[in-house]
C-alpha cells in the first residue's frame, strides 16, 4: 500500500527561540523578568503577541519583552543596567537557531 | 257599668256613622242604598275562577258589569268605606288564590317532567290573564290598584316552586339568544310583549340576578366560542360591536324599560352596560390567561391576543392570576429535563417579548422570568447555547436575538437616575427585588442570567477556537465571517473582553501569510494553523508522535518556518487538524479526510501489514487506548483494515467481500470523516485540571494529619491561592480520587490509601 498525503491541515504553536530551548512543554515557559508575562504573551502595553511585541536578548543571556526593557532603560533608576543582574545592558546579536548553552 | 258620658259618646259615634252611610237620605233608605252598593262592589271585585266562570245574560262573567258597578263604587267611596272594601277584597283574594296555585302547579309539574321552556311561556300568559281578570278597575284609585299588585305579586312569588327560577332562566336565555341558523332575521323586539308581562308580574325585579346571569353566560359562551385559539387579531373591539348588536337590544327590555327616548335609555343602561363590558373583559382575560403559554409559543403570530390581554388587564385586575398561570405552565411544560436548552431559551425570549407588550414596565416579566432564569442557571449548556446562537452556530434554529434589533453594548444593571425628569416610580405591584430592565435588548437580559459576562466571553473563545481550527486551506474565507462575528460581539461585550479573539483571528491570517511564504520557498502539502498559545483556550495536550513521512513533513515545514522567522520555532500539536489521504491498494484507491491519529496508523500499515493494538499505540507515542480503537475502527469501516483476531489488525490489500465493502465505502466516502469532537477541553475538564493542582495540597494535608473530614480539607484549602471551589465540588473531586484508589473514606473521614 502506498499512502500519499494530499493535504494536511495541521496545527502548531509558535515559540520564541530564547536559547533555553529545552524548556518544558507543559511548564508555563519562561516569563519576562519585568512584566512576568510569558514571552509568547505580550507586554502590558501591547495587544498583539509575536512580531508586534518582540523580545530582546542581552549579552547577559537575559531575555525580556523589548518594550518592557526599553521602558526600564528609559527610567533614570535603571542606570542602563540589566534588571536581573545589574550588569550594564548590552543588546546581544540575534541568535539564529543555535543558542549558546549556558 | 255604662255611665252617661259613655252612653252619649257611643250615641254620637253611632249618629255619625249612620249619617255617613245613610247620607242625608230619609229614613234608612240611604243605608239600604249603601248596602246594595257594597254588595255590587264586592261582587264585582270578587276574585273569580277564570277557567270556570258563571256567566250572566250578556255572556259576561256574572256581576262583572262595570257600568253597574261604577255608581256603587262611587257610593262606597263617598261613604268613605273604600279601605274596608280593599280589606275585604284582599281577604277574598287570599281565599281564592288557591285557584292560581293549582294552575301554577299543573304547569310546573309538566315542566319538571320534560324541562321544556314551552311550558313556562303559557304559564306566564296564563298568570297575566289571572292578573288582569282580578285587577280592580281604575275608578277605585291608584292606591287600591297598587295594593292589589303588591298583594298579587307577593302571593305569586310564594306560590312559585323553586324549579320556576330554573325554568325562567332558560326562558330568558331563549329570549336572548337568537336561533343559531338565522341570525339575520332575528329581531329582539318580537319578545317585547313577553318582557312587558314579566315586568307587570314583577318577575324582572325579583329575578334580576338570574336575568343578569343569563346575560353573563351568554357573553361567556360567545367569547369562548369566538376567541378560543384565535390569536391573530385583537378580538376585543369585535366583541364590543357584537355586544352592541346582540346584547344591548335585549338589555333595553330588561334594564331600560320605560325609557321614553334613546337618551334616557342610554343613561339607564350605563351602569349595567359597564358591568357587562367588564364581564367581556374578564372572560377574555381568563381565557387568554389559560392560553398564555401557547400564545407565547405562537409569538409573533399571536400579537392580537397579547394586545387584547393588555387592554383587558387594564380593566380587570388579573395580573397576579396571569403570573400564577404562566409560572405553572412553565413549570409543567418547559422547565423539565426533557426540554432542550435551546428551546427553553427560545421560549424565554418569546416570553420576554410577549410580556413586554402586555406590561411594558416589566413587572409581570420579572415575576415570570425568575424561575426560568434560575432553572437556566443550573443547566450546564445554557451558556454554550446562548453563545452558539450568538455566533450563528445554530443548525437551523431561530436566532434568539432579533436581527433587526440594533446591536448595542450590554447593559449593566444601573442605579436609578432620580434627576431624570422622565423618571417614574416602580409600579405598585413590583416586588422588593424588582429591577427594571430597559426594554429592547434581549441579549443583555440573557447574559444577566449569570452574574458576570466573563463566562460568556470564555465560552465564546472556546467556540471560536473550535470553529477556527476547523477551517482548512480550502475554506479560509470563513475566517472573514468569524471576523465579522467578532466585530459584532465586540460592540456587545466590549473591546477588551474580546481582545483574545482578536489575537486568534490574527493568528489565522498570519498563518495564511506564513504558509504562503513557506510554500513559495518549498512546496509542501502541510498547511498549518499557527497559534499563539497563551491566547487560545487550553488545548488538550497529547504525546502523540507522527510516524514516517508525517514526521518528515513536519520537520521540513518547521525548518522552512525557522528560516522565515529565525527567532521562532514551531511546536506541533499533532493530534489536531485533518489529513487528506490517498491510499493506493492493489485493487483500489481510496481518498479520505481523516484526523491525524487515523493517518498515523495507516502510515504504519504502509510498512508492515499486521500490527497488534499495543504495538500501534506504542508506535505513535502515548495515545488513549479507546481513541486508538476508534481510529482503527474508522479504517475497518473503510474496508482497509480487518481486526482478526481481536486486537490484531491486518491490512487488506485486496478488498474482502467486495460487494459489501464497496457499498460501505461509497457510503462513507460521501460523508467526510472529520473528527468533530471538540479539540478544546471543555470547561469541566479544565476544572478538573485545575483541581489536580490542589491535589498536592490535599495529599500533603492527609500525609501530615493522617485523616481529615471534608470540611476541614475545604477550610484548609481556602488558604491556597486562587482556590474558589465549593465544598460540593471538593466532595466530587474527592469521590473521583477515591475511585482512582488514591484515598479511602470512612464515616466522612478521608485518609490516604496506602
Amino acid at each position: 500500500m502506498k499512502v500519499t498525503v494530499k493535504q494536511w491541515h495541521a496545527v502548531a504553536q509558535w515559540r520564541w527561540d530564547t536559547g533555553h530551548s529545552e524548556q518544558d512543554d507543559d511548564g508555563e515557559g519562561d516569563v519576562c523578568g519585568i512584566c512576568r508575562v510569558p514571552y509568547e504573551g505580550c507586554c502590558p502595553s501591547c495587544k498583539m503577541p509575536g512580531d508586534d511585541c518582540p523580545l530582546i536578548w542581552g549579552e547577559c543571556t537575559h531575555v525580556f519583552h523589548m518594550h518592557c526593557l526599553l521602558k526600564w532603560i528609559g527610567t533614570a533608576a535603571s542606570k542602563q543596567q540589566c534588571p536581573m543582574d545589574r550588569k550594564p545592558w548590552l543588546t546581544a546579536e540575534r541568535k539564529v537557531g543555535s543558542a549558546p548553552v549556558s | 257599668m255604662a255611665t252617661d258620658a259613655l252612653r252619649s259618646q257611643v250615641a254620637a259615634k253611632w249618629q255619625e256613622s249612620f249619617h255617613r252611610l245613610n247620607s242625608d237620605a230619609p229614613g234608612i233608605s240611604g243605608l239600604m242604598n249603601f248596602s246594595e252598593a257594597w254588595a255590587i262592589s264586592t261582587q264585582y271585585l270578587y276574585p273569580w275562577d277564570i277557567n270556570n266562570a258563571s256567566l250572566d245574560g250578556g255572556g259576561k262573567p256574572f256581576g262583572k258589569d262595570l257600568n253597574v258597578a261604577r255608581p256603587a263604587f262611587s257610593l262606597v267611596n263617598h261613604s268613605r268605606r273604600l279601605p274596608a272594601l280593599l280589606e275585604n277584597f284582599l281577604d277574598d283574594m287570599r281565599q281564592n288564590f288557591y285557584l292560581i296555585e293549582n294552575e301554577i302547579n299543573q304547569f310546573m309539574e309538566r315542566y319538571e317532567a320534560d324541562e321544556d321552556t314551552a311550558e313556562i311561556d303559557p304559564l306566564i300568559t296564563k298568570l297575566m290573564e289571572w292578573y288582569k281578570s282580578w285587577a280592580p278597575p281604575q275608578e277605585l284609585g291608584s292606591t287600591f290598584f297598587s295594593s292589589y299588585t303588591l298583594n298579587f305579586q307577593t302571593r305569586l312569588f310564594s306560590a312559585l316552586p323553586p324549579s320556576f327560577a330554573h325554568g325562567f332562566k332558560k326562558l330568558c336565555a331563549r329570549l336572548l339568544s337568537p336561533p343559531d341558523d338565522d341570525h339575520a332575521q332575528w329581531d329582539p323586539n318580537i319578545h317585547a310583549e313577553v318582557w312587558k308581562n314579566f315586568e307587570i308580574l314583577g318577575l324582572i325585579d325579583r329575578y334580576e340576578s338570574i336575568i343578569a346571569s343569563v346575560g353573563y353566560e351568554f357573553i361567556e359562551n360567545h367569547v369562548l366560542s369566538k376567541c378560543t385559539g384565535e390569536w391573530g387579531k385583537p378580538m376585543l373591539e369585535e366583541l364590543r360591536v357584537w355586544m352592541s348588536e346582540k346584547v344591548v337590544p335585549w338589555m333595553l327590555h330588561v334594564y331600560a324599560r320605560g325609557a321614553s327616548n334613546a337618551e334616557e335609555a342610554r343613561s339607564m343602561l350605563q351602569g349595567v352596560g359597564s358591568r357587562f363590558d367588564f364581564h367581556i373583559n374578564k372572560t377574555l382575560c381568563d381565557l387568554r390567561t389559560r392560553e398564555i403559554f401557547d400564545i407565547i409559543i405562537d409569538f409573533p403570530d399571536s400579537m392580537g391576543a397579547l394586545q387584547d390581554l393588555k387592554d383587558c388587564l387594564q380593566r380587570v385586575d388579573q395580573r397576579a392570576n396571569l403570573v400564577r398561570s404562566l409560572r405553572k405552565s412553565n413549570q409543567k411544560r418547559l422547565l423539565h429535563p426533557g426540554a432542550d436548552t435551546k428551546l427553553i431559551l427560545q421560549q424565554y425570549v418569546a416570553t420576554i417579548k410577549c410580556l413586554r407588550i402586555v406590561d411594558p414596565p416589566g413587572v409581570l416579566l420579572f415575576k415570570v422570568a425568575d424561575p426560568i432564569r434560575r432553572y437556566l442557571r443550573e443547566r450546564p449548556d445554557t451558556i454554550r447555547s446562548i453563545v452558539a446562537n450568538l455566533v450563528g452556530d445554530d443548525d437551523g434554529g431561530d436566532s434568539l436575538v432579533d436581527e433587526n434589533e440594533p446591536i448595542q453594548p450590554l447593559q449593566q444593571p444601573e442605579f436609578e437616575d432620580y434627576t431624570d425628569p422622565q423618571w417614574e416610580p416602580e409600579p405598585i405591584d413590583a416586588g422588593p427585588e424588582f429591577r427594571t430592565n430597559k426594554p429592547g435588548d434581549i441579549l443583555s437580559t440573557l447574559v444577566s442570567i449569570y452574574d458576570s459576562k466573563d463566562l460568556f466571553v470564555k465560552e465564546l473563545q472556546v467556540l471560536l477556537a473550535q470553529r477556527l481550527l476547523m477551517i482548512t486551506k480550502d475554506n479560509s474565507d470563513r475566517v472573514e465571517r468569524e471576523r465579522k462575528n467578532v466585530e459584532i460581539l465586540k460592540i456587545r461585550f466590549g473591546e477588551a473582553a474580546l481582545q483574545v479573539c482578536e489575537v486568534m483571528l490574527r493568528d489565522m491570517t498570519d498563518s495564511k501569510r506564513i504558509d504562503g511564504h513557506v510554500q513559495s520557498q518549498k512546496e509542501s502539502v502541510v498547511h498549518p494553523t499557527i497559534i499563539s498559545r497563551h491566547f487560545w483556550p487550553s488545548l488538550e495536550s497529547s504525546d502523540m508522535v507522527m510516524p514516517g513521512q508525517f514526521k518528515q513533513l513536519q520537520e521540513d515545514y518547521a525548518h522552512e518556518f525557522n528560516v522565515f522567522k529565525p527567532d521562532k520555532t514551531l511546536k506541533w500539536l499533532p493530534h489536531l487538524g485533518t489529513v487528506q489521504l490517498e491510499l493506493e491498494l492493489e485493487d483500489r484507491t481510496i481518498e479520505v479526510d481523516v484526523p491525524p491519529l487515523e493517518a498515523a496508523f495507516i502510515e504504519l500499515f504502509a510498512d508492515q501489514a499486521i500490527w497488534t493494538l499495543d504495538e500501534l499505540v506504542k508506535a505513535v507515542g502515548a495515545v488513549d487506548r479507546s481513541a486508538a480503537i476508534k481510529a482503527l475502527s474508522t479504517w475497518v469501516d473503510h474496508g482497509v483494515l480487518k481486526e482478526d483476531p481481536e486486537n490484531t489488525f491486518r491490512l487488506l490489500e485486496r478488498a474482502e467481500e467486495p460487494s459489501e465493502a464497496v457499498v460501505r465505502e461509497r457510503d462513507l466516502a460521501a460523508l467526510p470523516v472529520v473528527e468533530d469532537t471538540p479539540a478544546i477541553s471543555v470547561a469541566q475538564q479544565q476544572q478538573a485540571d485545575q483541581m489536580r493542582v490542589y491535589w498536592k495540597f490535599i495529599e500533603g494535608m492527609l500525609t501530615n494529619l493522617e485523616k481529615l473530614p471534608l470540611d476541614r480539607i475545604q477550610s484548609m484549602l481556602k488558604f491556597a491561592p486562587g482556590y474558589d471551589r465549593s465544598i460540593e465540588q471538593l466532595g466530587d473531586f474527592m469521590e473521583a480520587a477515591r475511585r482512582e484508589g488514591l484515598v479511602v473514606v470512612r464515616d466522612g473521614i478521608w485518609k490516604l490509601n496506602k
